[in-house]
């Protein structure tokens, strides 16, 4: 189609302002992590333009003993994280596709109500969320308190700054993020077939794991990739419900950058971190297209 | 549910967790009330007074030199609550004018580059999603620094409009997409050049959408904690990254009335939201 050149007048003027934005800002950044993590660190911080591979070297075992050492803990701390992740995924599935289902089969008005009652929590802020945890997990805070008085133990119970806490703060974080795709989900479900299934004679345990489950599948792949980036890079919820046994990936990153002042390296961490999340990503969307293609009707 | 006992299972259930979800929203509420600032299930009496010392009408007044500290983070937790809102208006209205005019480039004009730019737009909005959220920030950072622009309140809005973009955009896109371009064409079959009919004709109609776009964008800059943390200078720290430190640093009891303050500010909001979609 030829336009006129009036037209390619309005269409630069209405585009250029988001190429010249994104492409600074967005993929600048990007691309200076990625040169970064090959240079030499500064002695007061900031980088030396010259190529030093040890900071991969660090992390996955070659380092020349002088200036830098390979700590196995890095690799611990990525394995805890994406292990924290998965749990995060689990923990948030089971506890939102019961509601998801149960949502999706109320009356319209109800409906609407009631999703409106899931999302509302989750417009604020996320930092007075997970302070209102760290006030109900304290050794004085309402969960010991509520289980002192009733009698469940006898001393408060040390849960505020393990991994426990941790997962649970992520698990309540990402709640929507889980709850939303889900439902859209069960929404589709075909009821017709459930009856069908039922007519026939399966159980409810069979109609769920070969009818009702495969038709969710898509929004709990969906729930799960949107859910597990966010919960291994995640350093808030560590740093708040944390404390030293609960450092994540997303810490270490962000002390390197801002307190040890090692760049180069925290720019290697960063790339790592994107390579084994980009992986794991691949993998969910591949498994999701083999849904999507030979799995249900 | 095939059974009725089945149902009702489940929908305890459900109640369960919508309780779960609320409890700390709760419990903050409640306690901002608490006169008992430190142990939070001791129950002193109702006050009002940590509301009053946030506003700066408390007992600062009277008794100047004890409270000499809490003053002064009272002042900074108001700055950086002026600073929060400073910045989330100039992020969106920034966030607002590029995504809305890009929104409207690519459902209105067909180019070659259409396909590409649609995927590039979606990429800082995947982000969350494909890297840690620290990643772009650190790399803003870097890229700061080495350019030798000065951390302050401007980076930070620099900084955290990319994903603003991002969501404006697709929220706009929505709404034109279910706009009728009969309208339009009509416009320039009676003769309105490409501007008029951009400006009485489309704009109007796309006002909800943009009013829509421009209020997640808001919401989502006031809340922003990762990217501004770090790249926020040593003054001008906004609101969640404030709290952030207090809590880290030691937390005081005017921190739950702003925390109720800001679960109500949000509950309002969402309200709004809720009927410009209606």
């Amino acid at each position: 189609m030829t336009r006129s050149g009036r037209q390619n007048l309005v269409l630069g003027f209405l585009l250029a302002p988001v190429t010249l934005y994104l492409g600074v800002i967005f993929l600048g950044p990007l691309l200076i992590i990625a040169v970064f993590s090959i240079l030499t660190p500064g002695l007061y911080g900031g980088v030396e333009w010259s190529f030093y591979h040890w900071n991969y070297g660090c992390l996955f075992g070659w380092a020349d003993g002088i200036m830098e050492v390979f700590e196995p803990i890095y690799l611990m701390i990525l394995g805890r994280s994406l292990l924290f992740a998965a749990l995060t995924v689990l923990v948030c599935l089971a506890l939102c596709y019961p509601v998801a289902f149960w949502v999706s089969r109320l009356p319209g008005r109800w409906r609407s109500f009631f999703l409106f009652l899931v999302t509302l929590p989750f417009f604020s802020s996320l930092i007075v969320r997970l302070y209102a945890w760290l006030l109900i997990l304290k050794p004085s805070g309402l969960l010991n308190s509520a289980w002192l008085s009733v009698g469940v133990i006898s001393e408060p119970l040390e849960i505020l700054y393990t991994p426990a806490a941790v997962v649970l703060g992520m698990v309540y974080i990402m709640i929507p993020f889980m709850f939303l795709p889900l439902y859209a989900s069960a929404d589709t479900l075909d009821r017709s077939l459930v009856e069908a299934s039922l007519d026939l004679g399966a159980t409810r345990a069979q109609t769920f794991r070969k009818v009702i489950h495969p038709q969710t599948l898509p929004g709990i792949l969906g729930g799960r990739m949107i859910v597990f980036t966010p919960a291994v890079c995640n350093f808030v919820v560590p740093d708040i419900l944390g404390g030293a046994k609960g450092l994540m990936i997303g810490n270490l990153v962000e002390q390197q950058f801002l307190s040890a002042r090692n760049w180069p390296f925290g720019s290697a961490l960063s790339m790592v971190i994107m390579a084994v999340v980009l992986s794991v990503l691949v993998i969910f969307v591949s498994r999701g297209r083999r849904v999507a293609d030979g799995g249900i009707a | 549910m095939t059974t009725r006992s089945g149902w009702l299972l489940l929908t305890l259930y459900a109640l369960l967790f919508f309780g779960f979800i609320y409890l700390p929203l709760l419990v903050i509420v409640g306690h901002s009330f608490n006169a008992n600032p430190v142990n939070m299930m001791i129950w002193d009496g109702f006050t009002l007074d940590w509301y009053r010392r946030l506003l700066g009408l408390g007992e600062r007044a009277t008794a100047p030199n004890n409270r000499a500290v809490d003053v002064e983070s009272t002042d900074q937790m108001i700055s950086a609550l002026k600073h929060s809102l400073t910045v989330a208006l100039f992020k969106t209205t920034i966030s607002t004018l590029i995504g809305t005019a890009t929104a409207i480039a690519l459902a209105r004009y067909r180019f070659r580059a259409r396909r590409a730019y649609n995927a590039f737009l979606m990429m800082p909005m995947m982000m969350p999603m494909m890297m840690p959220d620290i990643v772009p920030g650190i790399g803003l950072l870097i890229f700061f620094v080495t350019i030798g622009i000065k951390l302050s309140l401007v980076t930070i809005v620099i900084g955290h409009c990319t994903v603003l973009i991002s969501y404006v955009f697709i929220v706009v896109q929505a709404r034109i997409a279910g706009l009728d371009p009969a309208l339009e064409e009509a416009s320039a079959d009676l003769g309105a050049s490409e501007w008029v009919t951009l400006r009485k004709v489309l704009l109007p109609q796309l006002a909800p959408g943009i009013l829509g776009g421009a209020l997640l964008a808001f919401v989502i800059s006031m809340d922003d904690l990762v990217i501004t943390y770090i790249i926020a200078g040593t003054d001008s720290t906004t609101l969640p990254v404030f709290i952030f430190g207090m809590i880290r640093r030691g937390v005081k009891p005017e921190i739950n009335a702003i925390a109720t303050l800001i679960i109500l500010a949000s509950v309002l909001i969402a309200g709004l939201g809720l009927w410009l979609r209606s």
